[in-house]
């Protein structure tokens, strides 16, 4: 297993480098330098020449091969390209243009609002979705299931930014039971009165897509040949499902869960725009909106860090829970 | 199995937590103390003011720092008063030297970075080192080039200096800053300047102490300590909530006892002579989504508000007053000018617009301004006469623009002038629009179909904002549609706009160049008095009318509401701080709040 995660760990590097690439394409060699949003309304030209060169935008975007025929190897590497490479990898992201903070004391601060609904809305759908699938599992076919079907298509039809409007204005501004919007200015139990709604239309709205998936997973794998063998040998109905439907949809729970994570530590958007929720969700598009591009390079490369971490961890969890797999 | 049924129990029992703690408590109230409930459509850029610039830093940030002078609060037009300043400057014959004395016995805030902690007084050295701070190039301040570029002997020496210098030496003598004696600051000029005096009212000019910026080094923007009444409780760096309190080093001001004609009968000179700030707390949220915002202002939860498009028919008749819904919960309509024009700006660099002005006037002429205002702005525009908004000294009520009017037989023709000049029919012309969302596009089509009415085709680009501003940086836009929002109560924050050495990437986007324009802008930078300076402002806006380098679509009007718990409220765009004037009546709030429930 040790030699299987080396690597794994090894076929990362590649992956990054092209992350980091396709980042500087995007957001810096495409889209153009933010130099003129920073200088402010009334800037000369030569205050923003200055700026440009402050921010390194007056360099070359690629190594000047030129530089490297006349042997000048310091005038070669001094481009954009090497400069962005070097930053990022050296988690060097430097200071937000749009509100000259320090990139990762805003990841810091962001991401404890991002998890406190993610993670809770996460937890709870997850055992909602399962349990809920199993149940039609169980009635497969019956009335039951049927009206579950219906009812999770029902809930996949209508946009996020429904339930958020609906819920909020019903829920908090008509009923009262929750607060409008707003997050406290320190972690503590009074958070808990902020993220519930928030938290409990995260969890309404992605039901009945969770629901369709972990019903699909459990049919098929209540329809396979050892299931049929089970019950032949007269294994009681429950037994089946938990013992052996159950344990074998895992592999299929696991991959969805895994790539769920590195969304959780990214945020959600529109939950996070409409509660007043200073997470990392809103941060990002407004990085994006704004040209921020110090800050989407580093939550694109920490994001991704992330994702190909889980996607290691879903192989050695593969190896755990099905003894079918293993790892070389 | 039984694993399972317990995970699925405490899953049940956490989400119902998620739903029964919250109802059961409480968000608490504002015992014993006077708060001021304020939300901010957009999140705190940076609190250093010397780079301040945009308007939600700013109402924040002018609580807590001073400038030298203000407009009074209540008088109108505006007028400029001392604020730290003890009295007007004096200014030299040549009007090249101005004298300022400052007022004594001021105190920053307590802060550890000071000895002992507690808030030292405010000399004039610290003016001399706030400017200094804001030529330094390492700072980025987008301000330096708007307040003194140019102006302050040895100051663009002294930026240069710090040019590509990490250890910016701030003893380093500019000759046309300094401090006389601990209360008199000079300013030495290089060439007369007469907007200076509303530049020192502009929150970037405000006083910071040194020893503060130099503790708190790149996270200053972080730290505000000022000598204002409020100081920051906790910061507000990452968070969606902050509050300020009192600063128990403020001296203690007293509210004006004069105003404009109409104040006393409307309660705003209740408190003359009272003592301030009223409020002991300021309770400030960011709330960047119209729904939320519309819904914490009708509960309450924000004292006063604007009015997001899609509520306006909720809170506004068709006679443009307050609905009766709203004014039976206690809530007052605001309606006041915005000092601020919007455009769509034609580049006069470009082949085809720039060098033929009958089409210019032409698109002018079949662009309907009252629908667009209707339709876009639910009413809240006034239609344009030129590039000066009424509210400015300078404006001509019985001015006749012949362009602004929506006449498409006179379009028609101007258009078949204009055709004569191209040698053919106009080909078609590209609008560039700075945004992407729903309401943007809906600008463009309206756009689009305005000028098919006298047969001419317009593509729209929508672009990101950063795109947009680049595009406009190499002039290869060909239209584009802008505001501008004036800095100061004078018409030159507008005609700057058209200054042939202010073209792109400078403020002047349509990149106009007229040199009988450029003679009498130069003409009325030199004169002191703004009597004087008036008749030249509207030859210059004469000759912008005629050339038509705008297709000027309104002068933006403002509504706003608030709650009758919330006094002294009355709309200043140009003064800072003023939330020392204001006064919360907390019990009328909290009997509102009940009659709510």
């Amino acid at each position: 297993m040790t030699a299987y995660i080396i690597r794994r760990l090894l076929y990362v590097i590649p992956i990054l480098i092209g992350i980091v690439l396709i980042t500087f394409l995007l957001f810096r060699a495409i889209s153009g330098d933010p130099t003129d949003r920073i200088a402010g309304k009334l800037a000369t030209k030569e205050y923003k020449d200055e700026l440009r060169h402050q921010l390194g935008f007056d360099k070359p975007l690629w190594p000047q091969f030129s530089a490297l025929h006349k042997g000048d190897y310091r005038e070669f590497a001094d481009n954009q390209l090497f400069n962005h490479f070097k930053d990022t990898f050296t988690l060097n992201f430097g200071q937000s243009t749009q509100y000259k903070q320090d990139i990762s004391t805003m990841v810091k601060n962001g991401a404890g609002p991002s998890l406190a609904i993610q993670i809770p809305s996460f937890i709870i759908a997850l055992f909602l979705e399962i349990t809920i699938a199993m149940v039609c599992a169980f009635q497969r076919g019956r009335i039951l299931d049927r009206l579950i079907v219906v009812l999770s298509l029902l809930g996949m039809s209508f946009p996020f930014l429904a339930f958020i409007i609906f819920g909020q204005y019903y829920l908090a501004y008509k009923l009262g039971w929750f607060p409008i919007s707003g997050y406290p200015s320190h972690f503590g139990p009074g958070v808990l009165r902020y993220v519930a709604l928030p938290v409990v239309l995260g969890v309404i709205a992605g039901l009945g897509g969770g629901v369709r998936f972990y019903r699909t997973v459990m049919l098929d794998e209540s329809n396979a040949d050892y299931v049929r063998t089970a019950r032949a040998k007269g294994v009681g109905e429950t037994s089946v499902m938990f013992r052996h439907v159950l344990k074998n949809a895992m592999i299929p729970i696991i991959t969805q869960v895994v790539v769920i994570i590195p969304f959780l530590f990214l945020g959600s958007l529109l939950l996070e725009r409409y509660f007043g929720i200073p997470g990392l969700g809103a941060m990002m598009a407004e990085a994006v909106d704004q040209a921020d591009w110090p800050v989407l390079n580093a939550m694109t490369f920490v994001g991704s860090l992330i994702y190909l971490s889980a996607l290691i961890v879903t192989d050695i969890c593969y190896a755990m829970v099905d003894p079918r797999v293993s790892l070389r | 199995m039984k694993l399972w049924i317990g995970i699925g129990v405490l899953a049940a029992l956490f989400a119902a937590a998620f739903i029964i703690i919250p109802m059961l408590s409480s968000s608490g109230d504002d015992a014993g103390e006077m708060v001021r409930h304020i939300a901010l459509g957009s999140k705190i850029r940076g609190l250093d003011p010397q780079d301040i610039g945009d308007t939600t830093s700013s109402s924040v940030g002018s609580q807590i720092f001073e400038t030298l002078y203000t407009y009074a609060y209540l008088k109108r037009p505006y007028e400029v008063i001392p604020l730290l300043a003890d009295d007007m400057p004096t200014i030299s014959d040549d009007q090249m030297t101005w004298t300022i004395p400052i007022r004594k016995g001021i105190r920053f805030a307590d802060d550890p970075a000071f000895r002992e902690g507690r808030g030292r007084e405010l000399l004039a050295q610290d003016f001399v080192y706030s400017w200094k701070r804001m030529a330094d190039l390492n700072n980025r301040s987008t301000n330096y080039s708007a307040v003194f570029a140019g102006y302050v002997v040895g100051l663009d020496e002294f930026r240069d200096y710090t040019a590509n210098n990490n250890h910016v030496d701030y003893d380093r003598e500019v000759e046309g800053l300094k401090a006389l004696d601990s209360h008199t600051l000079q300013i030495k000029l290089t060439k007369p300047h007469n907007f200076l005096l509303y530049w020192l009212a502009h929150l970037p000019t405000a006083a910071v102490a040194r020893e503060v910026v130099e503790r708190y080094d790149s996270e200053i923007a972080n730290h505000p300590v000022g000598t204002g009444p409020y100081i920051l409780v906790g910061g507000y760096a990452g968070k969606s909530s902050f509050s300020m309190i009192r600063n128990p080093n403020f001296r203690g001001e007293h509210y004006p006892t004069e105003g404009e004609p109409g104040d006393k009968e409307a309660g705003f000179l209740d408190d003359a002579g009272k003592r301030i700030p009223f409020i002991d707390r300021v309770e400030w949220s960011i709330i960047e989504e119209d729904q939320p915002y519309w819904l914490n202002f009708l509960k309450g939860n924000i004292d006063s508000a604007g009015i997001p498009k899609d509520n306006f028919s909720q809170a506004i008749t068709v006679d443009r007053e307050l609905s009766p819904d709203l004014a039976r919960k206690g809530i007052s309509l605001n309606k006041f000018k915005d000092p601020s024009v919007y455009y769509y700006g034609f580049n006069m660099d470009d082949p085809v617009i720039g060098t033929n002005k009958p089409l210019r006037q032409a698109m002018s002429l079949a662009f309907n301004r009252q629908v667009y205002i209707d339709t876009f702005l639910n009413g809240r525009g006034e239609l344009p006469k030129g590039p000066i908004p009424s509210m400015f000294p300078g404006y001509r009520t019985d001015k006749v623009n012949p362009y602004v009017a929506f006449d498409l037989d006179l379009a028609k023709a101007k258009l078949a002038e204009a055709e004569k000049i191209q040698g053919g029919p106009i080909p078609p012309m590209r609008l560039a629009l700075g945004g992407t969302d729903t309401t943007v596009t809906q600008m463009g089509k309206f756009f689009r179909i305005q000028m098919k009415q006298i047969g001419l085709d317009v593509e729209v680009d929508y672009m990101t904002w950063p795109r947009f501003q680049e595009a406009q940086k190499t002039r290869s836009h060909q239209l584009f549609g802008l505001g501008w929002v004036a800095d100061y109560p004078d018409a030159e924050s507008f005609l700057l706009l058209f200054y042939s050495k202010n073209r792109s990437p400078g403020p002047n986007g349509t990149n106009y160049s007229n040199p009988e324009f450029d003679r009498l802008y130069e003409q009325a930078k030199g004169l002191p008095s703004l009597n004087d300076r008036i008749p030249l402002y509207q030859k210059m806006e004469d000759i912008v009318i005629e050339d038509c380098p705008w297709l000027i679509t309104h002068y933006r009007l403002a509504f706003i509401l608030h709650y009758d718990w919330l006094k002294n409220y009355k709309p200043n765009d140009f003064a800072n701080g003023t939330l020392k004037y204001q006064r919360v009546d907390m019990a009328l709030r909290k009997r509102r709040l009940k009659e709510s429930e």
